[in-house]
This record gives structure tokens, sequence and C-alpha cells, in this order.
């Protein structure tokens, strides 16, 4: 640190093995000492030294300049990252609402066909058709049946961190649970949130959210089913219905079921559908080919009617 | 004094004329800064230990400056920026603590 110390070291300087501690203890430019003991030898001349203190305040002025500079570099890159954000959030929302917008479309085009294949069938093919399109969540239905509603504690958001702790949120595998158990009870068509369940769709967590047949749904969620009478009774019976009281219970979710009249359930979007092909054969291609639709690729291979991982 | 007011005309200077970075050049500016800072608070410590030297200071800081952008470019280029950024910001930030200690110990004797 001293200047004679520095000097004395000067000539066999070796970078010490530790040269972390080193950087540590002695953190000045050494080339400070070397010119004071230096200056104490030879004094600079008058001129010199006014015009090295002439380029120090030059410097000085950079530096003001450059602290000023990156300062507001900062500042206009916040905006700018924000504004990247909020832009890839619009499209994200208008490219959903032209989804929505198409599937609207879709579904006016699917009843005009079912209009004009009832005008061209006989009426017990048409009714069985109707029935088979009910059933496999083809079509619109309508009628009585429950309503289950599940919603997420309220306001146990971690202070520190925003983020829910895990359980008090309703799950996907909750609303898993749900579906199966109206099922089971002998629903004859399912919805969650408005969108239809079928025997292929999925209920999927990606992080925080549920996803629907790989549609984002968010709380509450309302599952709806439309099925015989003693639905509700049997719903509220099952081992599903129980684990649910259990949890909200012991948690501060909300799970309650109620009976509705004249419920109707939307049409589940047009399925892809898939052909098993014998490999070798002319085309190439043994899977994958044909539902190459990103996102598909799965769902159609759970046998369980609301899917996913059970 | 002279060294304080030259500072503040340089952040006037750049609040003032409120010049736009190139694109390219922006990675370098943070680290820019830190080395920057570094050459400040070892001139600083310097001035106080009574063997401040202008040439020292010009030098100290120029090639700072230089170098740390350097490591920081060639960091881009091998692939490890952010890294080597990381350990450029590391190494002087020990530097301006042994520094802001010793001012420390000058300015208050503690």
């Amino acid at each position: 640190m001293s200047a004679g110390r520095d000097d004395r070291e000067r000539p066999t300087r070796v970078y010490a093995p530790d040269f972390l501690t080193e950087l540590f203890r002695n953190p000045l430019e050494p080339g400070y000492a070397a010119a004071a003991a230096r200056r104490r030898v030879d004094p600079p001349s008058r001129w010199h030294s006014r015009s090295a203190r002439t380029v120090t305040v030059v410097v000085l002025v950079v530096l003001g300049f450059l602290l000023a500079v990156a300062y507001r570099q900062t500042l206009e890159d916040e905006p700018g990252r924000s504004q990247a954000r909020s832009g890839l959030v619009t499209q994200v929302k208008e490219r959903e609402r032209e989804t929505d917008e198409l599937s609207a479309r879709a579904d006016e085009l699917r009843e005009e066909v079912g209009r004009q294949r009832d005008a061209a069938l006989s009426g017990s093919a048409a009714a069985r058709l109707r029935d088979l399109e009910a059933g496999t969540g083809m079509g619109r239905v309508r009628g009585d049946g429950v309503v289950v509603r599940l919603a997420d504690a309220p306001g146990d958001a971690d202070a520190v961190t925003g983020a829910g702790a895990g359980p008090p949120r309703v799950l996907y595998s909750d609303l898993q649970g749900v579906a199966n158990a109206l099922w089971s009870a002998g629903a004859e068509a399912v919805s969650i949130n408005g969108q239809r369940l079928t025997a292929t769709s999925t209920i999927r967590s990606a992080g925080e959210a549920i996803l629907v047949d790989f549609r984002p749904v968010t709380g509450p969620y309302e599952v709806s089913a439309i099925g015989p009478g003693s639905m509700k009774r049997r719903f509220e019976q099952s081992r599903n219905a129980a684990l649910m009281r259990e949890v909200a219970e012991k948690t501060g979710l909300s799970f309650g079921v109620r009976e509705a009249d004249d419920l109707t359930l939307p049409a589940a979007p047009e399925p892809q559908l898939r052909y098993a092909e014998p490999p070798g054969g002319p085309s190439a291609s043994p899977s994958g080919d044909r539902s190459a639709s990103p996102g598909s690729t799965g769902s159609g291979t759970s046998p369980s009617p609301s899917g996913g991982g059970r | 004094m002279i060294a304080v007011l030259a500072l503040l005309a340089g952040v006037v200077l750049g609040v003032w004329l409120d010049p736009s970075v190139p694109a390219a050049l922006q990675p370098y500016l943070p680290i820019a800064v830190v080395a920057a800072l570094d050459a400040v608070f070892g001139g600083v410590r310097a001035k106080l230990d009574r063997i401040f030297d202008d040439k020292q200071f010009v030098v100290s800081f120029i090639s700072n400056v230089l170098v740390a952008a350097l490591i920081v470019y060639l960091g881009d280029q091998l692939g490890v920026g952010g890294q080597l950024s990381t350990g450029v910001v590391v190494v002087l930030g020990v530097r301006i603590f042994g520094n802001v200690a010793a001012i420390r110990r000058h300015l208050f004797r503690a």
C-alpha cells in the first residue's frame, strides 16, 4: 500500500498463487505509488503537470457523460422491454379471438351441414346420427343437469413472492376427478367453462395454467353436465366429491354442486381424425404425418373420457 | 473541486445532448460504466493517499474501459459473453469495494 513496500516488491513481482487474496487486499493500482515515487525523484515540469491536469478534467467530463448516457439508456430500454411484452400479449389475444371467430364459423357450418343432412336422410337415421353426435360431443346439447363450481381459495397468495402456495389452488387433477365422477354418475355431456369434453379431451396443467383441450381455462371453474335426475345424488356420493369436499374444508377452496335446468353445452371443436396405416405402405410415413398439428400428439391415446394423466 | 465540477458538467452534457447509443455498442455500456467507476474510486483513494497522478488516472480509466469492453466482446464472440461480463463485474466490484473501504478508512478513520 505504501510506496516503499511496493518499490521493494517490484523487481521480483510474480503473481502469488493466491491471486484473489492479493486482489482483495490491495486493489489500488500500483502505478499510483510508482508514479509518486518517480515524482519524488524527478518533479515534473509545470507545463507538463498542467496539461496532465487538463486531460484529467476532460476524462472526468467524459466519465460524467458516460454515466448520464448509461442511465438514460437503461431508462429507455425498460419501456422497450415492456412494450415487446405487451405486444406479444396483444398478439396472443388477437390470435385467440381469431380462433374463436373461426371456430364459431366452423360451428355454424357444421350446423348447416347437419340441417342439410337431416333433410337428406330419413327420420330414423337422422335421429340416430343426432344421438351419436350428442354422445360424442360433436353436437350442441340442451337439457337439465348439474353445475359443479370450483374456485381457488381467496387471497392466499404469498405476500412476499406473490405466488400462491400450491394447495389452495384448484389443480388440473381436481377438474379431472370431477369430470370423471360426473361421467360415472351418468352424465351424457360434460363441459368445463364452456369447453365441451369428448372422448379425446385432455385436462392438463402447464405451469400454473390449466388447459382443457390445449385451451387455457381460468378460475372459477364451472363443470356443467347434462344427465339424468339422479346424477346429482350419485355425484355427491362419489369418492371424488367427498375428496373435494374434504379439500375445500381443509384449504379454503370453494366447491359447490347445484342442479341447473336447461343447460346448453356447446359442441366440441371438430376432432382430428386419425387413421391407422399399415407399416411399409406406399406412403412411408407410418405415424404423425396426418396429425401434424402441434399439441395434438398424444391427446387421442388416452382412453379415459377426460383424458390426462390418470 | 474541479474534478467534481467536471463530472457534473459531463452529466449535464449527457442529459442535454441526449445522444443515442449505437446498437452495436449497447452491451458494452454497463461494463464500461463499472470499469470507469473502478478507475474513479482508485483515483479518489490515491488522492486521499496523496499519491494521485493525472497520467496514471487517465491511463487507468481508458485502459479499464477498453479492456472491459474487449473482454465482453471476446466473450460474445466465444458465446460466453454473459459469464465473462459477470466475471468482469465481480473483479471490478471487488476492487471498487477495496478502494471504497480504503477511502472510508481515510475519511472516518474506521
